[in-house]
């Protein structure tokens, strides 16, 4: 479970991205965060893996405060969740496997991992990893030569290995095209089902948020302004949460 | 400065780039300096060819008689002994300077270290070793180990860390990060993550760098000879006091094809990691 309690952040240029957060997320929900460019969606999503620090408030993991945390703890906390780009970060030259495997590195001493070596149960487990994501053919061959849909399957099954509770996805489908966006959606889907792996993403397209998660929190200039079921979201709550209607590049329209 | 005035009104103002006053004034002063640099009037190209003539064919005069068999003699028998000898230095201290620069490179690189008081120290060790002239480097290593393949291994280790270190952290600021921000993400360490994110990226150009230092690293090996260190430099220092001008260009011809076997090397190597 997570619970952010009056979480602010207020950036070294003095921009403040986050004013008073009062959150709770439950394990196993599949949560979109909505909210025009700039309303702190990132900021709120970073905070959770530590990618970014907090300045003000609490914020609980599984009950702990995390706010203080560093180190090996931060590490161990890090381990624990999975985090998925808009522009996939993989290493282009890598093949998919070691790309897939990496997702285990901080499982094992530095010393170790420095000679690239991982015992053979983690290997399966990266297989079976890209085999949910249905991509196990690719999986000897080089990361670049992968088209995008397929290269953001890549980067979720490197989160799959590291068994981790929670995935954090910030914009995951925002470079993808409308067929290989539907695709990719439907894997974290699966992913929350029969993993039951807690999905928190920061969604660009708003029917696909309403779509896919049970949750949608909108988040305008730094504050929750709507937390509640997709079903309850309405054109007046969408209005609230964007300060306008919805431009034609906010939905996907199937 | 240039201005842009828009249809709207407004005035835009392009601020002029500093950088073109600098040069400018760089440019004033190498050119003005460059007025009092002396340059030889008697080296003509006349006087060039009998001077090559002498490198390339075997010397005939009061002082020496030789053969075209003694010349080829001595480019397959002789020089390639001292060349192994050079190789085998050079080779010693790529690895080993190369190897103690890439954890220097990564302390010194902004984008993985933010910090400055982290990047700045390393970063000053690094320029300091470079400023360091190879034959001081040498000369200093001779004086502590003696005239030994150890202080050409030493003085090549030094030189080839200063030429390694920057390039590498050079590299390494113009990498993709982003890999970087996703295995910290995934608990990660610093060092984890060069290995598996950053490593990747930079290991052929890395493989490429640690050929060029080879290459640089043979060809600087001539001056060994003259801090009593057996190399390569001992025929061509031989070659300058008897005034056999022949020994000396046997050694250009076989470092000729040894750096074009290298230069082939180099190449296929990197279509190979690309």
């Amino acid at each position: 479970m997570i619970r952010f309690v009056d979480v602010k952040k207020t950036y070294l240029n003095g921009v403040q991205a986050l004013k008073g957060i009062n959150l709770e997320i439950h394990d196993g929900e599949f949560v979109a965060i909505i909210g025009l460019s700039g309303a702190g969606k990132s900021t709120l999503l970073r905070s959770i893996n530590k990618m970014i620090d907090i300045t003000e408030g609490e914020l609980y993991i599984d009950d702990v405060e995390i706010s203080s945390i560093k180190g090996k703890e931060l590490r161990m906390l890090r381990r624990s969740i999975g985090m998925i780009f808009q522009s996939f970060n993989l290493v282009r030259r890598m093949s998919v496997f070691n790309n897939v495997i990496s997702g285990r590195v901080a499982y094992h001493s530095t010393f170790k991992t420095l000679i690239g070596r991982f015992p053979a149960q983690e290997k399966i487990l990266a297989l079976e990893s890209l085999e949910a994501m249905g991509i196990l053919d690719k999986a000897f061959a080089r990361a670049d030569q992968l088209s995008g849909g397929q290269q953001q399957r890549v980067a979720l099954a490197r989160a799959l290995t590291q068994q981790p509770k929670l995935i954090l996805a910030d914009e995951p489908v925002a470079s993808l095209d409308p067929i290989t966006t539907i695709q990719v959606m439907d894997d974290f889907a699966k992913i929350n089902k029969e993993f039951g792996i807690t999905i928190i993403a920061n969604m660009h397209h708003v029917d696909l948020a309403l779509k896919y998660a049970n949750r949608i929190i909108g988040v305008k200039d730094g504050l929750v302004v709507f937390d509640g079921k997709s079903t309850d979201i309405t054109e007046d709550i969408l209005v609230n949460i964007y300060g306008r209607t919805l431009k034609h590049d906010e939905v996907l329209g199937e | 400065m240039t201005r842009f005035t828009l249809t709207s009104g407004k005035v835009i103002v392009k601020p002029f780039n500093k950088i073109w006053i600098v040069l400018f004034v760089i440019l004033i002063i190498v050119v003005v300096l460059g007025q009092y640099i002396y340059f030889p009037e008697y080296l003509t190209l006349a006087e060039i060819w009998p001077f090559l003539k002498k490198m390339f064919s075997p010397r005939n005069d009061i002082f020496g008689h030789r053969t075209w068999g003694d010349y080829f003699n001595y480019i397959f028998t002789i020089i390639p002994y001292y060349l192994l000898k050079t190789i085998k230095m050079s080779i010693g201290g790529t690895v080993i300077g190369s190897a103690i620069a890439l954890p220097f490179s990564v302390l010194a690189a902004k984008n993985v270290f933010k910090n400055k008081w982290i990047t700045s120290p390393f970063r000053f060790i690094m320029n300091i070793i470079r400023t360091i002239p190879a034959a001081v480097m040498v000369i200093v290593a001779v004086f502590i180990v003696g005239t030994g393949n150890l202080a050409g291994i030493i003085g090549f280790s030094l030189f080839s860390f200063g030429i390694m270190a920057k390039m590498l952290y050079e590299v390494i600021e113009t990498s993709d990060m982003n890999s970087f921000e996703a295995l910290e993400s995934t608990g990660a360490n610093k060092t984890q993550a060069f290995r598996y994110a950053l490593l990747p990226q930079i290991f052929p150009i890395f493989i490429s760098y640690l050929i060029y230092v080879f290459e640089i690293n043979i060809r600087a090996s001539a001056l060994l000879a003259f801090v009593g260190v057996e190399s390569i430099g001992s025929i061509i220092q031989v070659g300058l006091d008897g005034g056999d001008f022949d020994y000396i260009g046997g050694v250009v011809i076989v470092l000729t094809f040894v750096i074009i076997i290298i230069q082939l090397f180099s190449n296929w190597i990197r279509g190979k990691l690309q």
